[in-house]
């Protein structure tokens, strides 16, 4: 009883992720659940918006969840809970992206990403938010990954480039890539001049190939 | 970096390159070269005004709530995962010591644990009548269709007793397909429109069977359809073996 009474009050009194991960590596029971519970809808988004998929963004996050489950006794707390748990779900998502890459990416039955999906200013915040989550939907996997870590999340370019094993270079022109399309899509951008100014001219992706990689 | 970069001629410029200028793709001797000029365009300080205003939609993207059966699978994923370092034991044996720990009845503990071996069974009318008595999964020697691991044996009819396995797996037998999966379901009025957490061929009382392991309409608790291959179908629900709900303790 007394063991019991213990560990359930560490995880009670946890008031860091750290401490809950301690706590799950020295037995409690409810520790890693609670982890689970205060960032699943964060890793979700993730999951969801990096795979589209909610089938294969809940299998992402379950193998991402049980992988941190075994893992996490050897958590070192010079990285962030929260980094370390997001490095785990964006490499599920990640090597689910890799394995399905020879199939076909399945267009969204809405508006095109040529199109601006709706007058700006007659939206709510609610629908705006709907909008923006289909227009990031519709961006190349390649972009959207980066987009949502640097964009959505929050995250340095650096970690991002981290996170995904690329470099900072093209971490940052996959943002630029898809932030141009976006703001097309999103309306932002008048059409006379993206079309205009839309697709890059040759000497431009030239020097965009001699620049990634910085 | 080499100092010999060109600095792209313009006004005007395309979005490409102004978005490469707004994310800093460009060396930084060229942006800054580029940067005065750019801001000098009206059509070009529009372009990276879309780009700020696209930032600020990503940015002001609210959270996606996991939806409860996502929660529950996951949940239960991880009960699973825990099982295998807990002790299996006697049901009744385990209740009576932790009951002689703490001093009280079951209410109010749960461990990660608990949700894959000390379940309660809450028998639907008209299903049989499961037991207490949790006990490891016992492979027998026949095997199932399309799967060449044994299926896993019900002790006696505690269907508890193949939870965590059931759970780990995918494997429709003779079932096959979800689609057959879902007929057969619907031949005992359940009309599920997700994929099961965990479906396996299993014996019970020696016959071959399918358990499928779905969401129990709320968290932490799971329904257990024990199905027919042979009988199950839309129409029949004399195929639905059992149909029972557990949840933790």
């Amino acid at each position: 009883m007394i063991a019991l009474a213990k560990v359930r009050s560490v995880t009670a009194a946890a008031s860091s992720d750290a401490d809950l991960i301690s706590a799950h590596a020295a037995g409690d029971p409810y520790a890693f659940s609670e982890l689970v519970k205060r960032h699943r809808d964060r890793m979700w988004a993730v999951a969801l918006r990096t795979l589209r998929d909610p089938e294969e963004a809940a299998d992402a996050l379950q193998e991402a969840f049980i992988s941190a489950f075994r893992a996490a006794s050897s958590f070192r707390a010079e990285s962030q809970v929260t980094t370390w748990l997001h490095r785990i779900v964006v490499n599920a998502c990640l090597d689910r992206m890799r394995r399905r890459q020879t199939r076909p990416t399945v267009p969204l039955p809405e508006a095109g990403p040529g199109e601006p999906v709706a007058p700006r200013d007659a939206m709510s915040d609610r629908e705006t938010s709907l909008i923006v989550q289909q227009a990031l939907m519709e961006l190349p996997e390649e972009q959207r990954a980066p987009i949502v870590l640097v964009d959505v999340e929050g995250y340095s370019v650096a970690e991002t480039a981290q996170l995904l094993g690329i470099a900072e270079g093209t971490v940052k022109s996959r943002c630029a890539r898809g932030r141009a399309k976006l703001a097309k899509v999103l309306g932002h951008l008048r059409n006379r001049i993206a079309d205009a100014n839309v697709p890059a001219d040759g000497v431009n992706v030239q020097e965009q190939r001699q620049w990634e990689g910085r | 970096m080499t100092g010999m970069e060109r600095v792209p001629m313009g006004p005007p410029w395309s979005v490409d390159l102004i978005a490469d200028l707004h994310a800093g793709v460009l060396p930084p001797e060229v942006a800054a070269q580029l940067r005065p000029r750019v801001e000098a365009d009206p059509e070009a300080v529009e372009i990276l005004q879309a780009l700020d205003a696209t930032l600020e939609d990503l940015h002001a993207l609210p959270p996606i709530p996991m939806p409860d059966h996502v929660a529950a699978r996951i949940d239960a994923a991880l009960a699973a995962e825990a099982r295998p370092a807990a002790p299996v034991v006697s049901l009744d044996e385990a209740r009576k010591r932790r009951n002689r720990r703490l001093g009280l009845g079951g209410a109010g503990v749960l461990v990660a644990a608990a949700a894959a071996f000390g379940v309660v069974l809450a028998v639907s009318p008209g299903t049989q009548k499961s037991t207490d008595n949790a006990a490891q999964p016992t492979p027998t020697t026949s095997s199932a269709p399309g799967n060449a691991a044994p299926p896993l044996a019900v002790k006696g009819d505690d269907l508890g007793s193949v939870f965590g396995e059931v759970l780990k797996a995918q494997n429709y037998g003779p079932l096959e397909t979800p689609d057959r999966l879902a007929g057969c379901l619907k031949g005992g009025g359940i009309t599920s429109t997700s994929k099961p957490l965990g479906i396996s061929p299993i014996t019970l009382k020696g016959k071959e069977a399918v358990m499928a392991i779905l969401p129990g309409g709320a968290v932490g608790q799971f329904r257990l359809v024990v199905l027919d291959p042979d009988t199950c179908g839309p129409d029949k629900p004399e195929g639905v073996l059992a149909d029972n709900t557990i949840k933790p303790r």
